[in-house]
This record gives structure tokens, C-alpha cells and sequence, in this order.
């Protein structure tokens, strides 16, 4: 297992699907920039490596442009023994959660997925502090009602040096105001794809979105399997605030959702791109970084790609920020430090963004990009700008949670009838 | 079965259902208990800020006046329309089969038709289910060839995420737990039977509907029941092909527990399915009670008509030329056919699991044009692969040329040749290294070896679990009737049709409840030895289904025996643990492989339960699949159901190969293996 396969050092860098995107030149430049890092990781994941700028060693690769530069911390930390991370479907690049870690850090890792942070929080409470566990990866929401319940515990943050790498814009947030538990793994948006060739009409809001569902997608669409995202959906149509908890507002929407809209959908369904690719559905809701792969899927099956068209949810829409924690009663605390102070290393962590197409929350993003991944594709599912972002909104636990819920069961319900 | 006769038993004192204490503490702990606090959740209120999110302060009946909502009842009978239909379907299209291998091929054909019948059912449910959407899907290679070809229009086929397609999935999910105990029962009857009926001038419909199908009756419930029961609270097929059409009550049951965390809602709701499960079961068994009453009543009339066809087919037959010309059967070809077309229905999504494996694209259920073993790649590390793969094969190759050597010149006697495979095979196992995780060297990716090292783990600990307890508890029902046995056959019977996800739910809580009472706590907070605590809570909670299976099957297999055996021993002076010993355990023995099998086979597959109870650590194959399934399943997955398959055949053939040395006949196996 010590010595790198070949075929391997391609894969690290971008899932399969992506390769075939990547010219020759960008490559051969990946693949020494794996090793490269490879290197490092032996240079000081030997012993305790967290003497000050032990990752900024030169880079062994000697191919430069592998390496961010500017100011970057890359303190490795070891650990050894087994990790266990329970998170999202393929939410990291395999590698990364994979031989890559345990060349880097030292500890085995195993995961395990959860469907929804409900499910996530069931498992951590039903289990008392013994679920096995050592990192969890709940949405920014969630995270007061677990730190209330005990399910997760505070970071020892000078095992977390590399935290300095995360923009300031994705720290400090309102869940967590000293980072004090989580850390930004990633961030994403709501929006919506369709099959040009059934909907001819271009698509704009959500009011056109619920519009092409119930008309030309009747009976072809998919929305997202989550409540608040559905009532969030028809605020944004509406012009209410997602986070309000007015009952004449859920009613309507109740009323919208389960009377109107329910009976045209498909299905309800978080991680479209694999059934748009199959031809299940003509109009789909979907997060930004599953859209962009339903683009490889569709050229993998087959299709054609560019009958596609995506839209940002408008005129307003969410910004969810899926956060990594140390669960409480982890077993191996050490490693758990280890290996998310490890994704926080600027490489690192593009190359996990090439795999799940999320924005990973690093300062001077573009740059990073530039150097280190010029030849990204659909970058604009990943990347928005200031106006965009201006338009998105964080959720909020209010007490309409269960009625939002409750919302969806019924459009279930009224769905299958 | 026979009325037990009161006799002397030597030095037999305590109470009748000693055999069957262990089994009474096993369920009160770990089935009446856990499912009576539901119950009792189910009148409680919603309360997230706990960590069991239920307030029982004040209790309520509005779950229930929540749940009697008109849209919970749309799902309610769009589940039981979708489990009816399957099993109806599933009859109509299992008892061909199961009629043509018992009464139309020779003991050779049958072996091979019940085994092709078995085997689907050893590679994992849900890799099965998904893999239905690969010729199902509109832009699938399937679809657009019959597109292609004219058959149909340009959007291919629309059956992906509709009701449909669940019913397609779900016939063909439990087709085998139909088609298993239909053969049973029809090679049960005597075929003198049927020839008395045709020697009296019963034709050949007259005598399947006059004779075989009465005396199949019985196989008939049993394939009814173990097909419509699992229906009703299935949500893996929903989930997987439904959309949103295709909603079931399971899914929404589960989700009330794992999304809304509405317990009490999800608990009524629960409750009010065994309800509705038990009401479906006694108006089943209403009709089987009044068919025979209407047949009865109706006999006269029945009689005149077959008596008037009878004389009208002996006029032609004597009009006819006398001499009896060579039988050209052409219901037999028509037999054949449809039990082969039946066979391929069973075998595409395996074929399809199989040829996926080697999908070049990203995603199992996309074929993306090109194969390539990148995923075979991806999860076995080759050289150390190679290594351990051939030390497994070399060493029991040579055991077994060895034995084959001294058996040649029969020196050793054959009880000791006889242990050189299994010993060869040890020896691998130990030359590979039985502490050292050799399977880490042969799985690369992370977790999937271990998904698949603690399926077997867990499959295999409950399955002990539940022969031991099924085989005592079915010897002490058989055995010892009393007062007694109504009360534990109703809580065997409640196990067996309680939707798994209650179960799931209830265990949950209830370890968490025992977390920290001595004794009874530790084995699941700290595990037992180097098992972890997750492991533990895995070997219960499968063993539950699998111990109550494998009680049937014994009480079963012994009801059918008389106790003469047993009493003779007892006379003869055998105190009553040599007369277990040496009598009853070997008159059982083949209905606790045949248990054992069918509880492995289930514990294997087991996807709802697992989910809720596993931790970190214990993660077992359908668990991490299911994880899977909600975003998109890499090729690798199909990598791993294959390997799982070709272990799981492995020692199956062992085991077959061990039954058939001790003498007994391949479609007996086989029909050991259906719970006869």
C-alpha cells in the first residue's frame, strides 16, 4: 500500500468524469502536484509537524505552480488508528477520505453516510455518546441544537492551525460565532436545471420554476426531498422571508405545495444528476454542485449535455454551509484534528472541490483556482458573485420546522395519490 | 400436528416451556419491552429539545386522530393495493413453476430449477432493486432500442419512478418466497393422489382444481404470507424506483422517525399498520375458511358438471382412434416455457449487476459505452489480492487431492478424510492470518471491506443467536403444547409481522434506555470481546426476524414427526438432555441448517434495522449501500455485491454439499432450504 499507483495520481485530482475535460498539459501538471504533496506529507507528517510553517517546505515536486503561493499554512499533524467520519453521499473525494489520508496523517479512515441531518442527529443521540464516531459533518443550522444535546464537542483549535486558511467570510458564523465546534467544509446553493428541448421557454424564478412543473415538466419534475427547501422555494416565489414563521404564510404555502404543485411531481429527490442522466426527469430542483455533475452524467450515458440549461434560484434563494465537527465521545479526537486541519490545506481542499463541485470556503478562492486548477469546468455553478450572493439566505431552526416537514409529508402523500 | 400424548418422562420436572426461557427473555428484553414503549410513545407529544424526542407528560390520543388524515390514508391503501397485486401476481406467476418442477421434470431439472430459483436471493436485495433502473430508464440502452425499432415512441420507456415500476421490482423481489413453499407443498403430495383422480375420469383441469390445488393449500398461505407481510412494510423498493408516485407507508413511517423526528407520530402510525397488517391476515384467513365452505356447499352441482364432461370426454376418447399414440405434451412445452421465461426474469438485474461491475462510466446504474475492470481496480488491491485469493484455493486443493490420495488407499476411514476440506480451509485462513486483517490488504477502498467483513460478522453471530434460541423454543413448542404456546406463537407471530422499521425504532431506544443498567448495558456499550458494542446490537436486532423464522421451521419440521422416538428413548432409561442429544437434535438437524440458511440469507440483506442500530465500525454492506443509494451509487458498489454473491454461494455449496452427505436428496435441500 506504500508505494503510489499511476493511475491513482490522475484520479486524485478530479473524479473520472472530469478527466476527459482536463487537457494533456493540466494533467501531467496534477499529477506532479500529487506527488509533490505526497512528499510534503512525508517531510512532516513523520512526527509531531506542527512546528511553525512545517508545510511551507518546498515543495518536493519541483514542478512549479503546484503550490499555492502567498501566505498558506500547511501543518500536518500525525495520528494514528482508525478514523471514522459519517457524512453526506460521496461528499469527498474518495482519495482524500481515502490512501491519501492515511499517507498524510496516518489513520485509517472509514465512512459512512447519513441522508439528512435529522438522520444524523437521531444516530448521535440514540447512541449516547457512543456511536463510534469521530467526525460529523452537520448543515450550520443544526449545529446549536447538537451542541445543546451534547452530540458535539468543542474543538481543541490549536490542533486546527490551518483554520487560518478559511476566508473570514465563511468563519464566525451565527451557529457558532467562535468556530468553537465546526469548521466550513463547503457551501452551496438551490437552483433548478431543464431539458431545453421540453421546456423551450427560458426559466428564471422560482415562480417560472413551479410554473414549468406544473405545465410542460408535468408529471417529468423533482423537486428536493427536504422540506425547507420546498417552503423556502415558494417564500422566494412570494416574496416572504424563509426564515418567518407566520402561520397564514405556511398555510398558503401548504396550500400551494400539497393542492397545486404535488401532484405534478416525480419525485422527491436530493441528488437528481444520476436520474436526469437515466432520462427520469425533464425539470429538476437541485443543489449547484449535483447540477454540475448531472452535466457528466448526461454525456456519460449518452446524451447531450447542452440541452441543459441552470438557473439560480431567483430572486432569492438559499446558502446552505455543511460545517466538520468532532463528535462528542469520539474515539479517536486526535486523528479527527488531524485530518480536518489536513482538508484545510489549500491543495487539499481544491482537490476535494473538483471532486464535489462546492465551494470550499478558502480566502482568495480565484487565485487559488487560477494556479492550481485553471482548467475547472462549469466553474460558474461553483462560484458566484457578490450580487448573487446577496441574494441567498441562511436557514434558520425556527419553531415552523416541523410544519415545513409535516408540508412535505403531505405532498408526499397527495403525490402518490 | 398430532396431539401430544401425555407419558411418563423420566426425571423431566419444571415447567413445559423450560426449553423455551431463553427465548422468552430474548423477546420480552428485546421485542415485548422495546415495543411496548412505543406503543406508549405513540400517546405522547413531540419534544425535540430532549434527546428522546418525546414528551410523556401528557398524554394524547391526537396522533392517532393525526394519523386517521386523509392523505396518511391515500398511501395506506396505495401500499396494501400495491402489496395485493404482488401477491397475486407473484401466485400467478409462481405456481406454474413451482407445479412444473414438482409434478413435470425429472429429480435432475428440479434440483436445477429450485437452485435457479434460490439463487437471486443470495446476491443483495437492494443492489437487485437498483439495478432495475438500468432497462427501465428512459435513456437507458433498453429504451432506446425499442425506440429504435419502432416499438415505442420517442421518450422511451416512462416507468422509472412510477407505481409501476415498484410493482415490477416488488414481484420480482419476492417471486422466490412464493415460488419456494408452493413447491414444497405441491411435491408433498402424494402422486398417487393424482393418478387415483385421473384413474377415476378426472381430467386434467378437474384434478389440478380437485385435487393438487386443495392439497397445495397449505403452501399457498405460507408463500402468501411470507410475500404480502414483508410488501406491506417494504420501503427499500419505493425509495429506490418509486418517486413519488410510488410512496409507501414504510418509507413514510421511516421518515416520521429519522427526518421529522416525530415519534409519537411515527409510533401511532406504526401501530396502527400491525393493525391494519393483522386485520388483512384475518380477512385472508376468513376467505381460506370460507372457499372450501362455498366448494362444499356448491359440490353437487361441481359433481354433475364433471360428471357430464367425464362422460362426454370417454364418448370422444372412444370415438377416437383406441390405440394410445406416443403423449406429444403440449402443456408441458408450455410449462417449460414459462418456467424459463420466469428464470430470466429473475436473473436480468443480476446479469445486469454483474456486467455493471465493469461499467467504465462514474455510476453504477449509467453504462456509459465502454468496460473496463477500473472498479475491480478500485476495490481490490492487486498483488495482495492475488496472494490471499491463492493461498484460500491452494491450500484446500491440496487438502482435498490428499484426502483424494488417501482415500484411494483407504487406509484412513472416510469420518476423517471427511474433515480435510473444511481443515484445508482453515488452514488458509490461518496462513493468511487470522488476527491481522488480511481483507484490508484485499479491499483498497476505504470502508467497503469492512462493510463486507461485518455483514458476515453480523449475519453470522445472529445467526447463531437465532438457531439456538429458534431450534430450543420450536423443539419446546412441538414438544411441551400448553397454555403457553398460544402466547408465545402470538409473539412470534407479532415478530413476524411487525414493519422492521418499528422494530429498528424500538431498539434504538431501548439500548439507549439500557446504556447504563449493569450487566445488560455493557455488552452494548462496550462490546463483547473484540466485538464492538454496534456489533452486539446488530446480532440482536437481526436475530429477532431469523429466531422466529427458524422456530416455525423446527415446531414445523417436528409437528410432523411423531414423538414415539423420543418416548422410546425415555422408556429406555435416556435422561431427557442424552434423549435431546441423541433423538431430537438429529431429527432437527436439517431444519436448523435449512433455519440457519434462511436466517443468514436474511440477516445478509438486512438493510432497515441495521441502519438504525449499526455505529461506526459496524457499518455493514446493505447499510453503506443504502447510504449510497441517496446520491449516486458508484460501480463499486456492484463490485462488492458480486464479491458478497460469489462468498455467499461459496458456503452455501459447502453447506449444500455437507446436507448431501448426510443423504439427503437435492430437491429436498433445496426444499429444506424453503423452510419445509
Amino acid at each position: 500500500m506504500n508505494t503510489p499507483k499511476k493511475p491513482q495520481q490522475l484520479r486524485m485530482l478530479a473524479p473520472t468524469s472530469f478527466r476527459d475535460k482536463l487537457s494533456r498539459r493540466a494533467v501531467i501538471k496534477m499529477g506532479t502536484a500529487a506527488t509533490g504533496l505526497a512528499i510534503v506529507a512525508v517531510a512532516c507528517g513523520g512526527d509531531d509537524g506542527g512546528s511553525s510553517g512545517g508545510g511551507d517546505t518546498t515543495d518536493g515536486g519541483g514542478a512549479g505552480g503546484t503550490q499555492a503561493s502567498g501566505d498558506w499554512s500547511r501543518v500536518i499533524n500525525a495520528a494514528s488508528g482508525t478514523l471514522a467520519m459519517y457524512t453526506w453521499g460521496d461528499y469527498n473525494d474518495p482519495l482524500l477520505v481515502g490512501e491519501q489520508a492515511e499517507k498524510a496523517i496516518g489513520a485509517t479512515m472509514k465512512v459512512d453516510y447519513f441522508n439528512s441531518n435529522e438522520d444524523l442527529i437521531t444516530k448521535l443521540s440514540t447512541s449516547g455518546g457512543a456511536s463510534g464516531f469521530d467526525i460529523v459533518v452537520p448543515t450550520g443550522p443544526y449545529i446549536p441544537q447538537m451542541i445543546e444535546k451534547g452530540l458535539i464537542q468543542k474543538f481543541d483549535k490549536s490542533l486546527i492551525p490551518n483554520m487560518v486558511n478559511v476566508d473570514p467570510n465563511y468563519l464566525a458564523q451565527a451557529w457558532d460565532p467562535g468556530n468553537d465546534y465546526s469548521v466550513c467544509k463547503n457551501w452551496g446553493t438551490t437552483g433548478f436545471m431543464w431539458d431545453s428541448t421540453v421546456i423551450e421557454r427560458d426559466l428564471v424564478t422560482w415562480t417560472d420554476f413551479f410554473d414549468a412543473c406544473m405545465n410542460e415538466a408535468s408529471g417529468n419534475c423533482s423537486v428536493l426531498d427536504t422540506g425547507p427547501n420546498l417552503w423556502g422555494a415558494w417564500c422566494w416565489a412570494n416574496g416572504k422571508d424563509w426564515n418567518g414563521t407566520d402561520v397564514a404564510d405556511l398555510d398558503a404555502c401548504e396550500a400551494f405545495l400539497v393542492d397545486e404543485l404535488a401532484q405534478h411531481i416525480k419525485k422527491f429527490d436530493s441528488y437528481p444528476s444520476t436520474a436526469i442522466a437515466e432520462g427520469a426527469y425533464s425539470l429538476s430542483m437541485a443543489w449547484n454542485g449535483d447540477a454540475r455533475q448531472a452535466y457528466y452524467r448526461i454525456e456519460e450515458a449518452g446524451g447531450d449535455p447542452s440541452v441543459w440549461k441552470w438557473a439560480l434560484g431567483s430572486p432569492d434563494t438559499e446558502l446552505w454551509m455543511d460545517n466538520y465537527c468532532i463528535a462528542a465521545g469520539a474515539p479517536n479526537p486526535e486523528a479527527a484534528h488531524a485530518w480536518i486541519n489536513w482538508e484545510l490545506i489549500p491543495e487539499i481542499s481544491i482537490q476535494d472541490l473538483q471532486y464535489h463541485g462546492y465551494h470550499t470556503g478558502m480566502k482568495n478562492m480565484s487565485d487559488l483556482i487560477a494556479e492550481i486548477a485553471p482548467d475547472l469546468d462549469k466553474g460558474d455553478m461553483i462560484f458566484f458573485d457578490d450580487a448573487q450572493v446577496a441574494n441567498m439566505h441562511t436557514q434558520e431552526i425556527t419553531e415552523a420546522i416541523d410544519r415545513q416537514v409535516e408540508i412535505l409529508n403531505k405532498m408526499k402523500a397527495k403525490a402518490g395519490a | 400436528m398430532t396431539a401430544a400424548v401425555p407419558s411418563r418422562r423420566r426425571g423431566w420436572r419444571g415447567p413445559k416451556f423450560a426449553l423455551a426461557i431463553p427465548s422468552i427473555i430474548w423477546y420480552l428484553l428485546f421485542f415485548v419491552i422495546p415495543i411496548a414503549f412505543i406503543v406508549v410513545y405513540s400517546f405522547g407529544t413531540k419534544d425535540t429539545t430532549k434527546l428522546l424526542p418525546v414528551d410523556l407528560g401528557k398524554l394524547t390520543t391526537g396522533n392517532y386522530a393525526e394519523v386517521f388524515d386523509e392523505t396518511f390514508f391515500k398511501v395506506f391503501r396505495a401500499t396494501l393495493r400495491i402489496a395485493v397485486v404482488a401477491t397475486l401476481l407473484c401466485l400467478l406467476i409462481g405456481l406454474p413453476v413451482a407445479y412444473f418442477a414438482a409434478f413435470k421434470v425429472s429429480e435432475r431439472w428440479r434440483a436445477l430449477i429450485l437452485a435457479l430459483v434460490v439463487v437471486p436471493s443470495f446476491t443483495s436485495f437492494l443492489i437487485r432493486t437498483v439495478a432495475w433502473r438500468i432497462p427501465l430508464a428512459p435513456k437507458g440502452e433498453f429504451s432506446q432500442w425499442l425506440v429504435d425499432i419502432g416499438l415505442i415512441g420517442d421518450k422511451g420507456i416512462q416507468l422509472l419512478e412510477t407505481q409501476t415500476a415498484v410493482q415490477i421490482a416488488i414481484v420480482y423481489n419476492y417471486l422466490g418466497f412464493m415460488i419456494l413453499p408452493l413447491f414444497v407443498a405441491l411435491d408433498r403430495i402424494d402422486v398417487r393422489m393424482r393418478e387415483a383422480s385421473k384413474d377415476l375420469g378426472a381430467g386434467r383441469v378437474a384434478t389440478f382444481f380437485g385435487v393438487t390445488l386443495p392439497l397445495a393449500g397449505p403452501g399457498i398461505v405460507a408463500g402468501v404470507l411470507l410475500t404480502f407481510i414483508p410488501m406491506c412494510g417494504d420501503y427499500v423498493t419505493a425509495t429506490v424506483l418509486g418517486g413519488a408516485k410510488g410512496n409507501m407507508i414504510g418509507s413514510m413511517i421511516a421518515s416520521q422517525f429519522s427526518q421529522a423526528q416525530n415519534w409519537p407520530l411515527g409510533s401511532a402510525m406504526a401501530v396502527l399498520m400491525i393493525g391494519a397488517v393483522l386485520v388483512a391476515l384475518v380477512a385472508g384467513a376468513l376467505i381460506v375458511w370460507v372457499v372450501p365452505w362455498i366448494t362444499r356447499a356448491l359440490e353437487p352441482i361441481a359433481q354433475r358438471i364433471r360428471r357430464s364432461i367425464h362422460e362426454r370426454n370417454r364418448a370422444v376418447e372412444r370415438a377416437a382412434a383406441p390405440a394410445r399414440a406416443p403423449r406429444f405434451e403440449p402443456i408441458k412445452i408450455l410449462f417449460a416455457v414459462w418456467a424459463v421465461l420466469v428464470l430470466a426474469f429473475m436473473f436480468i438485474p443480476i446479469l445486469l449487476v454483474f456486467r455493471h461491475s465493469f461499467n467504465g462510466g462514474t455510476s453504477f446504474a449509467i453504462w456509459a459505452g465502454r468496460t473496463s475492470t477500473k472498479w475491480w481496480g478500485e476495490l481490490f488491491d492487486g498483488g495482495s489480492a492475488w496472494t490471499v485469493v491463492t493461498i484460500f484455493v491452494v491450500v484446500p486443493v491440496i487438502a482435498l487431492a490428499i484426502r483424494r490420495l488417501l482415500a484411494h488407499r483407504g487406509s484412513v476411514p472416510t469420518r476423517v478424510l471427511n474433515y480435510f476440506g473444511p481443515l484445508g480451509f482453515l488452514v488458509a485462513f490461518v496462513i493468511n492470518g487470522f488476527s491481522t486483517d488480511w481483507y484490508h490488504d484485499v479491499f483498497d477502498f476505504a470502508g467497503i471491506g469492512d462493510a463486507i467483513r461485518n455483514s458476515f460478522l453480523a449475519a453470522f453471530g445472529a445467526t447463531v443467536i437465532a438457531v439456538v434460541l429458534g431450534g430450543l423454543s420450536g423443539v419446546a413448542l412441538a414438544r411441551r403444547p400448553g397454555r403457553w404456546t398460544k402466547v408465545f406463537m402470538a409473539t412470534v407471530f407479532l415478530i413476524l409481522v411487525t414493519p422492521e422499521v418499528m422494530d429498528a425504532v424500538a431498539l434504538v431506544t431501548w439500548f439507549q434506555r439500557i446504556a447504563d443498567v449493569p450487566v445488560l448495558g455493557y455488552a452494548f456499550k462496550s462490546g463483547i470481546g473484540p466485538f464492538s458494542g454496534g456489533m452486539s446490537k446488530l446480532w440482536v436486532g437481526q436475530s429477532l426476524y431469523a429466531s422466529a423464522v427458524v422456530t416455525l421451521i423446527v415446531r414445523a419440521r417436528l409437528a410432523g414427526l411423531d414423538e414415539s422416538l423420543e418416548e422410546a428413548a425415555a422408556d429406555l432409561g435416556a435422561t431427557p438432555a442424552r434423549a435431546f442429544r441423541q433423538i431430537t437434535l438429529p431429527l432437527i438437524s436439517s431444519a436448523l441448517v435449512a433455519g440457519g440458511l434462511l436466517s443468514f440469507t436474511l440477516c445478509l440483506d438486512n438493510a432497515v434495522i441495521s441502519t438504525l442500530v449499526s455505529e461506526a465500525g459496524s457499518t455493514t454492506f446493505p447499510v453503506a449501500l443504502l447510504g449510497a443509494t441517496k446520491s449516486t451509487i458508484k460501480p463499486f458498489w456492484g463490485v462488492g455485491a458480486v464479491v458478497l454473491f460469489v462468498i455467499t454461494m461459496g458456503a452455501l455449496l459447502f453447506v449444500a454439499r455437507v446436507l448431501r452427505r448426510s443423504g439427503e436428496s437435492s430437491s429436498q435441500i433445496a426444499a429444506t432450504l424453503a423452510g419445509g
